[in-house]
C-alpha cells in the first residue's frame, strides 16, 4: 500500500536524526508521498489520512513544509510498528509542551483496526503538534477558513472528541489507550476541531476556543501598537504595558492642554493669524506681503475684543468678532496644512511677529 | 518654503487639527487677554482639555464605542452644566441605560475564561465607555484608543512648540 511504502520510507528517514537537518530531506520524500496520498481516493477507512488530506490538500501540503509537522508527519503515518520505537519523537520535538489540542485528523489518522495504541498516541501527539503548526500557519497565512470546520462537520468532530477525551493518557508520553473509541472517528471528511484536552467539547466551548483566538490576535496587534511590548511574554504583563501607555498619553494629553491654557494670549492670537499667513505663505511659496498684512488686522481685532471684555460679557457680541477671524481663516488654505508641516519657516514668521508686536507696543 | 507633507484633508489628524484650532481660537477669545491667575489659567486648561477630549471624539463620529462613550459624556455634562433638570433627566435615563447592559455584561466579562481580569478592569477604567465591553471589543477599543490619543498628543504637542517658542 501506498502508506506502507510511504511508512518505510519515513522509518528510514527517521532513523537519520530527529534533528532539523532531516526536515527538508523528510519534506522532499514526504510531498511526494501525500500527493499520492492526496491523489489516491479515500476509499479505504485506513486511508483516512488521505481522506483528511483531500480537502485542504494545498494547505497540508504547505503545512507539511514546516519542519515540525514534517516530523509529526513521520509519526502520524498509520503503520504502527515502525513507530513505536520513534515514540520519543514528539517529545523531542518539544513541540509538545501545551497539553494538546487535537485536532480531528489525528483521529482520522489512527484508524487502522488492527493498530496498537501507541501509535494512535503518537499520531494524537503528532497531530496535535501538527495542529499547533496548522494554528500558526493561519495566523501568519490567515487562510483561517478551511480550518474552521464545518458545523455538519462539527458534530461529527464534537462526537469523536469526545471519543478521544475518553482515551485516556498523557499527550506527551505514549501510553496506550483503546482502540474502540478511535474506530469509530474515520469516516470524517475533515478535520479540525481544536478541542482542549479535558475540556467540554460542546459548541459552546468551540464557540469560547474562537473567541479566545479573536483575543490571542488582538493581543498582538496591541503588542505592535504599544512600543516595548514584544519582548514582553504573558498576557498580563502586556496587559499592564497596554494600561501605563493608556496612562501616560491621557497624563500627556492633560499636561499639553495645561501648558496650552497657560501660554500667553496676546501672542497666540496673532500666531493664529499667523497660522493662517502660515498657510498662505506656503502655499504661496512665501510672500511676504501676505505675511505682513494680516498682521495689521489682527492688532485692530485684538483691541477691539479689549474693549469688548471690558463693557460686554455676552456670548453672542464676542461670537461675532471670532466669526469674522474664523472666516479669514477658513478663506485660507487649512491652517492644520502650515501645522502640520511645520518647519522652520514657521518658526521665521513668528520670531517675525513677535517683534512687530513688541515694537507696536 | 513648500510645504513637502501634503496630508490627507480626511485623516483623523487634520480632521482633529481643525476642530482643535477652532475650539483654541473660540477659548482663547472668550477669555480676557490678560489672565494669568492660576484660577483663570486653570479654569482654561479644563476648557481646553475638553475642547482636545470633544474635537476628538467629533472626528471620529460614533464609528467606535469609545468615541460615543465620550461624547455622551461630554453632552450630559454641558447639558448639566447649562439646566440642571434636563441634565439629570438625561443622566438618569442614560446612567439607566449603561447600567443595565453593564449588568448584561458583567457575566460575560468576569469570567471569559481567559485569566486577566483585574487588567481588563482597569482598562475599561481608563477606555471611556469601556464598562459596556466585552474583553474582544475593549482590545479593539483600545487599539484605535490609543491610535487617536497618539494622534491627539501629536497635533498637541506640535500646537504647544508653535505657541512656546
Amino acid at each position: 500500500m501506498e502508506s506502507n511504502a510511504g511508512a518505510t520510507e519515513t522509518r528510514s528517514n527517521v532513523t537519520v536524526s530527529d534533528g532539523g537537518e532531516v526536515a527538508a530531506f523528510e519534506s522532499l520524500q514526504f510531498t511526494d508521498e501525500i500527493h499520492r496520498l492526496i491523489s489516491a481516493p479515500a476509499t479505504d477507512n485506513a486511508s483516512s489520512f488521505t481522506a483528511l488530506l483531500e480537502l485542504p490538500a494545498t494547505q497540508v501540503v504547505e503545512l507539511l513544509h514546516s519542519p515540525e509537522s514534517v516530523k509529526l508527519i513521520v509519526a502520524s503515518a498509520p503503520n504502527v510498528e515502525d513507530f513505536k520505537g520513534s515514540f520519543h519523537f514528539p517529545s523531542n520535538t518539544g513541540l509538545i509542551q501545551k497539553d494538546a489540542r487535537f485536532s480531528v485528523f489525528s483521529g482520522e489518522g489512527n484508524n487502522k483496526n488492527d493498530k496498537s495504541n501507541s501509535p494512535e498516541m503518537t499520531s494524537k501527539n503528532s497531530s496535535a503538534n501538527l495542529e499547533k503548526a496548522v494554528k500558526s500557519e493561519p495566523a501568519e497565512t490567515a487562510s483561517s477558513l478551511p480550518l474552521v470546520s464545518d458545523p455538519t462537520v462539527e458534530n461529527r468532530n464534537i462526537k469523536r472528541k469526545d471519543r478521544e477525551k475518553k482515551v485516556k493518557g498523557s499527550t506527551k508520553k505514549s501510553k496506550p489507550a483503546t482502540n474502540e473509541s478511535l474506530e469509530d472517528a474515520e469516516k470524517l471528511p475533515y478535520v479540525h476541531v481544536r478541542a482542549r484536552r479535558g475540556q467540554a467539547t460542546d459548541s459552546h466551548s468551540l464557540a469560547e476556543r474562537a473567541r479566545r483566538e479573536k483575543i490571542n490576535a488582538r493581543m498582538k496587534l496591541l503588542q505592535e501598537l504599544v512600543p516595548g511590548c514584544n519582548k514582553i511574554s504573558g498576557t498580563a504583563l502586556v496587559l499592564d504595558e497596554i494600561i501605563n501607555h493608556v496612562q501616560s498619553l491621557q497624563r500627556q494629553v492633560e499636561f499639553l492642554s495645561m501648558s496650552l491654557a497657560a501660554v500667553n494670549p496676546r501672542i497666540d492670537f496673532n500666531l493664529d493669524s499667523s497660522f493662517t499667513s502660515e498657510s498662505g505663505s506656503t502655499m504661496d511659496g512665501g510672500n511676504f506681503p501676505s505675511l505682513v498684512t494680516p498682521l495689521m488686522w489682527p492688532d485692530v481685532q485684538v483691541n477691539g475684543y479689549r474693549q469688548q471684555f471690558q463693557h460686554q460679557w455676552h456670548f453672542d457680541t464676542l461670537k461675532q468678532p471670532i466669526w469674522g477671524r474664523e472666516e479669514v481663516c477658513n478663506n485660507y488654505v487649512t491652517p492644520e496644512n502650515s501645522l502640520l508641516s511645520y518647519d522652520s519657516s514657521a518658526n521665521s514668521a513668528a520670531t517675525l511677529h513677535a517683534n512687530q508686536l513688541k515694537m507696536e507696543l | 518654503m513648500n510645504n513637502p507633507h501634503h496630508l490627507n484633508p480626511t485623516s483623523l489628524k487634520s480632521r482633529f487639527t481643525t476642530r482643535f484650532l477652532r475650539a483654541l481660537t473660540k477659548i482663547r477669545a472668550q477669555k480676557p487677554i490678560s489672565s494669568s491667575s492660576p484660577t483663570e489659567i486653570f479654569r482654561r486648561y479644563r476648557r481646553i482639555k475638553v475642547a482636545a477630549d470633544k474635537s476628538m471624539a467629533y472626528s471620529v463620529r460614533s464609528r467606535r464605542i469609545w468615541s460615543k462613550a465620550m461624547l455622551w459624556k461630554l453632552r450630559s455634562r454641558s447639558y448639566r452644566r447649562q439646566d440642571p433638570c434636563s441634565g439629570r433627566r438625561s443622566g438618569k435615563t442614560n446612567q439607566a441605560i449603561m447600567k443595565k447592559s453593564s449588568n448584561e455584561n458583567t457575566t460575560t466579562r468576569r469570567e471569559d475564561g481567559v485569566g486577566f481580569v483585574e487588567e481588563a478592569d482597569e482598562l475599561r477604567q481608563l477606555v471611556p465607555g469601556g464598562e459596556t465591553m466585552n474583553l474582544c471589543n475593549l482590545l479593539d477599543e483600545t487599539a484605535h484608543y490609543i491610535k487617536c490619543l497618539t494622534t491627539q498628543v501629536q497635533v498637541m504637542k506640535k500646537i504647544a512648540d508653535f505657541y512656546s517658542f
